[in-house]
């Protein structure tokens, strides 16, 4: 499935029931077909950060990356819907809500 | 390294890079000032003023020019943040953002609205007519705008701290507008029509806040602020500067006139300025919090007293100096209080 709408109704969407950063870039770089490469790989990491500051995504687990699945030696975060993150994906019409 | 010490190292990377593109917002905030009053003494626009004063009277003269001024500034910044988006290879997400409308088109147009023929036309009369360094510190009373909007539309509450900011920003409000009209009426001329694009500009910047969050919280800001921009072209030069056209005024041909290299030049200089000072703005806000964002970002009144010292030698008069102090320590106040964000951010 090619992605069709903003990136971040999409990360919304992914972060229902939580997920770690890694596996959201990755979903997201799979669907978005000019979204590939190291750079949009950060920039999409980018966009869940300012979700989370937002209020709209909460960091409910840090764990670090020993194996190199997203950046070896840095930090890795499970993000999970909070409820304002559940309205203002309404607004959105997305889905599942 | 164990997990505690990560955490630090992530969190003071967050907070360092925040901490500089606040200050960069600031900076670029403050240069905006320079082009925005030197574009006024620059052809063909003192020529355009001369025409239109001369038919239509001075005050009518000076609206007219702003929104020349207004519209082309708008052109410029659309280019810089063009550029600046198709180098980030976003174009792809802007026209998935675009085709939103419901929930974030409409809201960068209704901003649009009030940040394009409110607070920037506002600012260029202002600087027009009173100067650089009072436009620049009269808009410094725009939280108290966002601050009162918030709780009207969204019922947030304003807390007691909040309120002693408030109180502080609008006694330096009163002191910048108080203390340039007393003097003018002494000497028999109060330039109203400057001080009214004061007002414009504090009110505009503050009603754009409030509603541009609604649409760039669940977009990207780099996308969203374009779309914002385009929003603001759309409506001088669709809709603005053809109907001045049609009533007669000489838009269209000192708009063919501004294709000079030294006015083209500061046009442009007021569009990267102006573009990424909120490109920055927005960068910081995740990385230290909208609150912290918002406060060090206020410094651009500091900056473009500076900067306008520096590059005009005009010293501003007392009262700009004192008020725009109260200004910036009652929004210290204000923002100070938000650490809701910072927390999160250290993530213990």
């Amino acid at each position: 499935m090619a992605g069709n709408r903003p990136v971040k109704f999409r990360i919304l969407e992914l972060c229902g029931s939580g997920k770690w950063n890694y596996e959201i870039v990755e979903q997201i770089q799979k669907e978005y077909d000019d979204l590939k490469g190291d750079f949009h790989r950060d920039s999409i990491n980018f966009d869940i950060i300012e979700l989370a500051s937002g209020g709209m995504l909460e960091d409910v687990e840090v764990k670090v990356d020993e194996e190199g699945i997203y950046k070896k030696g840095f930090l890795l975060h499970k993000y999970v819907l909070t409820d304002f993150g559940r309205i203002r994906a309404a607004d959105a019409c997305l889905m599942y809500v | 390294m164990d997990l505690q010490s990560l955490k630090r190292k992530e969190h003071q990377k967050r907070v360092k890079k925040g901490f500089m593109w606040a200050l960069f917002c600031a900076v670029l905030w403050g240069l905006w000032y320079l082009p925005g009053t030197a574009v006024w003494v620059l052809n063909p626009f003192d020529q355009m003023y001369s025409e239109v004063a001369a038919s239509s009277g001075d005050g009518v003269a000076l609206v007219i020019v702003a929104v020349l001024i207004t519209a082309l500034n708008a052109a410029t910044v659309i280019l810089a943040l063009g550029v600046w988006t198709g180098v980030l290879g976003k174009f792809g997400e802007m026209k998935r953002t675009a085709k939103e409308f419901h929930p974030c088109s409409k809201w960068f147009f209704l901003a649009s609205i009030f940040g394009g023929p409110m607070a920037i036309l506002g600012s260029f009369i202002a600087m027009g007519f009173v100067g650089g360094a009072f436009a620049a510190v009269a808009a410094l009373m725009y939280p108290v705008v966002g601050a009162i909007l918030a709780s009207k539309w969204y019922g947030e509450k304003v807390t007691k701290r909040a309120f002693i900011g408030i109180i502080v920003i609008i006694l330096g409000g009163i002191t910048i507008f108080g203390g340039g009209v007393l003097s003018e009426i002494g000497s028999g001329n109060v330039l109203w029509v400057g001080y009214l694009g004061g007002l414009m500009a504090a009110t505009g910047w503050g009603i754009e806040g409030a509603i541009a969050g609604k649409g760039l919280d669940i977009a990207e800001p780099d996308v969203g602020l374009t779309l914002r921009f385009i929003g603001e072209g759309l409506i001088w030069w669709i809709i603005a500067i053809p109907m001045l056209a049609i009533a007669g005024f000489p838009m269209i041909k000192y708009a063919i006139l501004a294709f000079e290299p030294l006015t083209l030049m500061v046009l442009i200089f007021a569009g990267i300025t102006f573009g990424f000072c909120y490109v920055s703005w927005y960068k910081s806000f995740p990385l230290i919090g909208v609150g912290r964002g918002q406060g060090i970002g206020n410094l651009y009144g500091l900056f473009a007293v500076i900067f306008i010292f520096l590059f005009f030698g005009d010293v501003p008069s007392w009262t700009i100096l004192v008020g725009g102090a109260l200004c910036l320590i009652g929004s210290t106040v204000m923002f100070s209080e938000d650490t809701g964000e910072m927390e999160s951010l250290r993530g213990d």
